[in-house]
């Protein structure tokens, strides 16, 4: 009657039914934990009724077909649907991105577990079958294995570069790839390597990634990242006639495109100039559209570093609280050139004028009008 | 004996064939003649073939005698086609020698097309630098194309008494025998900014700034419209461009910066004002506009049209259409008045602007008793999820026709 996955299986129905009921009364009815078993709880049970219904896909006294006869392979596949499963519940309640792999996890389990049954009762010949089976879904599981494999060694390396400091990060990168050439070098030289031996190595340098990885996760990012993060220097906020701390570094000094700009700013001998694009000659105010991305080159042609900040208005933070919206570009050294980019909403009548200037250069500046 | 049956059964298929051409031929001549005879229309105000400004007048000259070789080369393949389709018919007789490859012909019948395309090639490609000419520029107007309607801004330029930037929208005002340089771009999707008297197309890009030059000869006004397909309503996205001579220019760009006049108190259009300042400018501006506390009125387009922008209407009035250039501020015969006229009086009719009697109530009634009736927009307030909740175009604003009468005496005074 019970045959021996059944009884595996209830056992593991039991055991999770134990756990989640011990789980509701230990700990707390609505945690997360309590979804996770009773998605477990539930996916054994299925599981358990399959196995009873088919009676563990073992042919009873009066089945005869050759096929129903053989035992099929143990499968690894149902476990992992039903850990899919259980993800997908927990996902549910928790960051979509756990729903996603339990969905990848039941498919995968569902296309694998498939074609394995298929193709183990296409014929009576066992290596025929493991032929087929691998003819059908290699081609599928090779290239996401990669891809997988790929993400992670990415990943774990990526955590790595971001915790250790710069210097040595640039010694660890040389040495990774000294280390992976001459592995390359050894096998390639001694191609008669036994298989065992070439497959430790990855193994072990695969573990050593992944342990690297979750180390450096567990360490966080180098300070200078943090601190950088928290000063949210990507939002232009340190648009002062300093050299500030963070959003000037690594300044690009040049751009690449020149279509497309309302006007090139230039400082040239303390004095701002501004050249709207298509007239000849230079003008002391420029007119940019309502509501419209507005695209400027500035242009740094004197001796030292300037920046050019945009006043754009005001805008509310709180009731009766207002603040002054700036832009900036980075400090440029003499010669370089960079884009701003902003869009002002409202006509300039609305208040005071909207203008761009030289952080540190008194009285000089170009009013940016606004019809 | 099969194949002689085959054959005269084809003989026969032809005979056939060539009398049911012969009883169509009244059908085909006339088709024909009637597309010749409508290329010949005189009221075609957007042809290509009548260029009216000398960058228009660059792309004539390349494209008729370009049209011309192509015209005759065309003719000759065509008859070269008819003439072996019915030389060589199928009458039975034996397949032909066939032969393979004649490496003389096929070099020539390369080289001959080859030379043609290069030398209409050097000619495209002056013309292509001519028309992309920036050093001469004596004024620039910026194009925003948005749906469904043009804005122009002129930015201040002292040599045309330009003190303070002008904003105004559905038609380009330019004065005669300038070089005018249109920075196009977009506030949303692609469209096309097209004077076909005046210019070729240009892309008007989101994100990108392209540049038209266009100029004309005369005073008159010279229609186009939007030739990128750009959504819902892009038919109906229509521009004019009026050509006005320099002193007349002058006077409406004396017109455009004329400070905002408020009605009289006790009038309609005072309570028009009310009904507009309430209703309207969340999303219009007027400028000089002011509410009843004495603060400048600052519309909000950005918070309520997916593009960001809305007509300003400060002079509405001055214009002779509205909404895209899709429907006439005059009533038709005063419209024609001014189309009409000789390019000595267009300027000071055009100068006139909308005056009531001749204004067109119908169509601007009906714009305010429902926009999105008239034309075709994204503005029924439920189904602006993809939008954010903004709209494109003007909504439906439920107005009743008391607040109507009273708007349309205020817009009046908006000249
Ligand atoms: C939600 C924003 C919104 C509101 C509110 C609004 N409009 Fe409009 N209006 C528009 C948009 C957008 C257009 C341009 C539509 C087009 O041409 O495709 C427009 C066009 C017009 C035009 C044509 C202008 C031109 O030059 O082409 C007039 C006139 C007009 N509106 C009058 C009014 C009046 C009067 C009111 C108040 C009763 C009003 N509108 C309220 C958005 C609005
Ligand atoms: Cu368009």
């Amino acid at each position: 009657m019970f045959t021996p996955g059944s009884k595996y299986l209830i056992a593991i129905t039991g055991l999770s039914a134990v756990s989640f009921a011990l789980y509701m009364l230990l700990v707390h009815p609505s945690a997360i934990g309590a979804v996770a078993l009773i998605g477990l709880l539930a996916a054994t049970s299925l599981l358990t009724g399959i196995t009873l219904f088919t009676r563990d896909g073992h042919a009873s006294e009066g089945q005869t077909s050759a096929a129903a006869l053989d035992t099929p392979t143990p499968s690894m596949w149902p476990l992992v649907g039903a850990a899919g499963f259980a993800l997908l519940l927990v996902g549910t309640i928790t960051t979509p991105i756990v729903f996603i792999f339990g969905i990848v996890a039941m498919l995968a389990a569902l296309v694998e577990w498939t074609v394995q049954a298929w193709s183990e009762r296409s014929s009576a010949d066992v290596a025929y079958n493991a032929q087929i089976r691998q003819r059908i879904l290699n081609p599928i599981e090779y290239p996401i294995l990669a891809a997988v494999g790929i993400a992670v060694i990415i990943f774990s390396f990526s955590r790595v570069m971001l915790a250790i400091n710069k210097d040595a990060g640039a010694i660890i990168f040389i040495a990774a790839a000294a280390a992976i050439s001459l592995v390359g070098v050894l096998i390639s030289v001694r191609p008669q390597l036994k298989k065992s031996i070439v497959g430790t190595i990855a193994v072990v340098a695969a573990l050593g990634l992944v342990g690297a990885g979750i180390a450096g996760m567990g360490v966080g990012m180098r300070e200078e990242l943090v601190v950088a993060a928290q000063e949210d220097h990507y939002a232009h906020k340190e648009c002062g006639a300093e050299k500030s701390e963070h959003f000037d570094k690594g300044v690009s000094e040049t751009i690449s495109a020149t279509s497309g700009a309302d006007a090139t700013i230039e400082l040239i001998d303390g004095k701002l100039t501004a050249h709207a694009q298509g007239i000849e000659g230079l003008q002391d105010s420029i007119t940019v559209r309502r509501s419209n991305p507005i695209n400027i080159i500035f242009r740094n042609k004197d001796a030292g570093e300037f920046r050019l900040s945009a006043y754009l208005g005001k805008t509310k933070v709180a009731d009766g609280v207002s603040e002054d919206l700036i832009t900036c570009t980075q400090l440029l050294p003499q010669g370089a050139e960079q884009w701003l980019t902003f869009t002002i909403a409202k006509p300039s009548v609305s208040g005071e004028p909207y203008t761009l200037s030289i952080p540190g250069l008194a009285g000089q500046s170009v009013e940016v009008v606004v019809p | 004996m099969n194949h002689i049956k085959n054959a005269s059964d084809a003989a026969s298929r032809v005979n056939m064939l060539t009398r049911v051409i012969g009883r169509l031929k009244p059908v085909i001549l006339g088709t024909a003649g009637t597309m010749f005879l409508a290329s010949c229309a005189t009221n075609a105000p957007q042809d290509t073939w009548q260029p009216k400004g000398p960058n228009a007048q660059k792309i004539d000259s390349l494209q008729k005698p370009v049209f011309a070789v192509a015209g005759i080369i065309g003719l000759i393949v065509a008859a070269a086609v008819t003439y072996s389709i019915i030389k060589f018919r199928d009458r039975g007789q034996p397949i032909p020698k066939q032969s393979h490859g004649n490496p003389a012909l096929e070099i020539t019948l390369t080289i001959i097309p080859a030379l043609i395309l290069a030398v209409v090639g050097v000619f495209t490609f002056r013309t292509v630098f001519d028309l992309n000419k920036t050093s001469d520029t004596q004024m620039i107007i910026n194009v925003t194309g948005q749906q469904w309607w043009w804005e122009y801004d002129y930015p201040a330029n002292n040599e045309y008494g330009i003190t303070q930037p002008i904003i105004t929208s559905g038609q380009l005002v330019i004065p005669v025998g300038t070089k005018v340089m249109l920075r196009e771009t977009s506030r949303d999707v692609i469209h096309s900014y097209w004077i076909p008297a005046l210019n070729g197309k240009r892309d008007a890009v989101p994100g990108r700034i392209t540049i038209n030059r266009i100029e004309a000869d005369e005073p008159g006004i010279y229609a186009g419209q939007c030739t990128e397909f750009c959504g819902l309503s892009h038919a109906n996205m229509r521009m004019e461009a009026v050509a006005l001579s320099k002193e007349d220019f002058a006077k409406w760009v004396a017109n455009q910066l004329k400070p905002y006049a408020a009605p009289a108190e006790g009038t309609l259009a005072k309570e028009g004002e009310t009904v507009f300042l309430n209703q309207c400018t969340r999303c219009h501006q007027v400028n000089g506009l002011t509410r009843a506390d004495g603060t400048p009125v600052i519309a909000a387009p950005d918070e309520n049209v997916w593009s960001g922008a809305v007509p300003n209407l400060s002079h509405l009035m001055s214009r002779n259409t509205f909404a895209g250039a899709m429907f006439d501020l005059l009533t038709p015969e005063c419209r024609n008045d001014v189309w009409k006229s000789d390019s000595a009086s267009f300027g000071a009719k055009y100068l006139a602007g909308v005056s009531e009697p001749c204004l067109n109530q119908t169509d601007l009634r009906g714009w305010l008793r429902n926009a999105p009736a008239k034309k075709p927009m994204y503005a029924n307030p439920a189904q602006l999820a993809a939008t954010g909740g903004k709209y494109r175009g003007m909504p439906n604003l439920g107005l009743s026709e008391s607040d109507i009468e009273k708007l349309v005496a205020y817009l009046l005074t908006l000249k």
